[in-house]
């Protein structure tokens, strides 16, 4: 089965949702802040697990690797403004042109890898998971489209801008702020809206500027690695026959 | 730029599984206890072991910034909430909080939740120092060896991008683009072809990379790999020191020992409820005692 892995991870989730829901046991109420890092980090686990029991394929493995390089880069000399990163762009772009798996992985590769230089820390997993979602997201839409549409991806990338920006707060909220009531989280939200304002702007200006190109660039070279993996369709094929 | 030195001493002579178990434990344990008491006892058999690794003066760095951030937890813990019993002081009416009254019990609490957060934090500075991340990513590469091998390769690539982009951006000034002086848009502008170049010479590096892999046979049976890791007798010693500690702490937290309740009032500590507490720091003070007496005795070395 191909999505053994996620729905194994989804269960898992569920499973420890309604467990810290049960009165006594020695998960009620547990630290919420090391709760919720434990779910991203299942949820990472399905994708890396998925990635795993793939056949090997060398110029995926590097192409993963310099991919998610180049995107850790173009983080570092923008690290003084905390939210103005092209790593979503190129996480995205990567996604649009290769699909979810490619993308995934070069997201949260970037966020680990350049965390390596910048400072590890607990917001190491939730920058993979975020990371990783704007390129399964980009690639979601690239199905829906033929070739690049720059509209559509720049809309995405205002979007994910805030989603990204959202989905960090969860980890600020319940690991800096208490208590954890609605009034706290939505103080949390307002508080971050003008960096992830400037994170989707951001995005969109990465999109309009480079998006046309790189889609080129990428696409190109995707046709380049494919004829591998276009004679082992071809070999499968003839095996069912 | 790793900050990981390697030091002769016990802890930096063990091996990786051993020392990341270790750490692993004890933020376990200090999420699991709530107790004052246990929660010290695990920030000392910590701070031994930093200690024994010979990173006191590292650890003293993390240690004035969580003190810091302490006192910040027990204010607004103070402030923030009103139960307790023993008031000590009836502040002033503010808009939205209301009355505020400082309780003892709001104090202690936050100095417990204090304890907690040294205790974590003496954790990642024992991690950042004492664990060479190549040897910690090394023992996962059983489990995901090929996503292991994509962060590797990804790390040692950064250095190499960066070189490349000086390499690219010197070669555009020699003909006479200007990428430092003239408006901010126009360098922003000059900069798009140097970009453009770097993510075109990536990718066919990626893609020599592939070829030079391929050739030398990646992928193209099962994955040997050898282990220079040595598995001697004193990891053997802790390991089972430290399934004991878990083992003792585990159960002090069934039994309902390791919890303190700070409201409504403070009570005072049981000690029959504190005798597995010892236990559990002799346990995770046991590298510590261990690298003390490797250092004394030159047989005890030899042996282990």
């Amino acid at each position: 089965m191909k999505n053994k892995p996620i729905v194994v991870v989804i269960s898992v989730i569920v499973l420890l949702l309604i467990v810290s829901i049960v009165p006594e046991n020695p998960l009620y109420n547990i630290n919420w802040a090391v709760f919720s890092a434990l779910f991203i980090s299942l949820a990472m686990l399905a994708f890396f697990w998925r990635f795993e029991r793939k056949g090997i394929n060398s110029k995926e493995v590097t192409l993963i690797a310099t991919l998610a390089s180049l995107a850790a880069i173009s983080r570092v000399p923008f690290a003084v403004i905390m939210s103005l990163q092209p790593t979503t762009f190129m996480v995205m772009i990567t996604g649009y042109v290769f699909g979810p798996q490619t993308g995934f992985l070069v997201g949260a590769v970037a966020a680990l890898v350049s965390n390596f230089f910048i400072g590890q820390g607990p917001w190491t997993p939730w920058q993979m998971f975020c990371w990783g979602m704007c390129g399964v997201a980009a690639a979601l839409l690239a199905k829906k489209y033929k070739g690049f549409k720059l509209t559509p991806f720049a809309i995405l990338g205002g979007v994910c801008g805030y989603l990204f920006g959202w989905i960090m707060n969860i980890w600020h909220w319940v690991g800096f702020v208490y208590p954890l009531t609605w009034k706290t989280f939505l103080a949390t939200y307002a508080a971050s809206f003008p960096f992830d304002t400037l994170h989707a702007l951001g995005n969109v200006v990465f999109s309009i500027v480079f998006g046309k190109s790189f889609y080129q660039v990428l696409l190109r070279f995707r046709k380049k690695i494919t004829p591998t993996v276009l004679i082992t369709k071809i070999v499968t094929g003839t095996h069912k026959q | 730029m790793l900050v990981y030195r390697e030091k002769d001493n016990l802890i930096h002579k063990l091996h990786p599984f051993t020392l990341i178990f270790y750490i692993g434990i004890v933020f376990l344990l200090s999420l699991v206890f709530n107790h004052p008491i246990y929660l010290l006892g695990l920030f000392l058999a910590v701070g031994a072991v930093i200690i024994a690794g010979g990173h006191f003066s590292e650890w003293k760095v993390y240690l004035k910034f969580s003190v810091t951030m302490i006192i910040i937890i027990m204010v607004i813990n103070a402030i923030f909430v009103q139960a307790g019993d023993t008031v000590l002081l009836v502040g002033p009416r503010v808009p939205v909080l209301g009355k505020i009254v400082i309780t003892l019990e709001a104090l202690a609490f936050g100095a417990g939740m204090g304890i907690r957060l040294l205790v974590m934090i003496s954790i990642f500075c024992l991690y950042t120092y004492a664990v060479h991340p190549d040897k910690a990513l090394k023992l996962f590469s059983r489990l995901g060896n090929k996503s292991v091998l994509v962060i590797t390769l990804s790390t040692r690539l950064f250095p190499l991008m960066v070189r490349d982009f000086q390499r690219i951006t010197e070669v555009q000034r020699c003909r006479g683009v200007k990428l430092d002086t003239g408006r901010w848009w126009e360098r922003a502008k000059n900069l798009l072809p140097v970009i453009s170049v770097l993510l075109l010479s990536c990718l066919e590096r990626s893609l020599q990379l592939a070829e030079s892999m391929h050739a030398r046979g990646y992928g193209s049976g099962s994955r040997s790999y050898y282990s220079r890791e040595l598995w001697r007798p004193r990891d053997y010693l802790i390991l089972s020191a430290l399934i004991i500690g878990l083992i003792s702490g585990l159960w002090a937290a069934l039994k309902g020992w390791s919890t303190y309740s700070y409201y409504p009032r403070l009570t005072l500590f049981n000690p029959g409820e504190l005798k597995t507490a010892v236990i559990v720091v002799i346990t995770l003070a046991v590298p510590a005692i261990l690298n003390w007496g490797w250092k004394k005795w030159p047989l005890l070395r030899s042996k282990i």
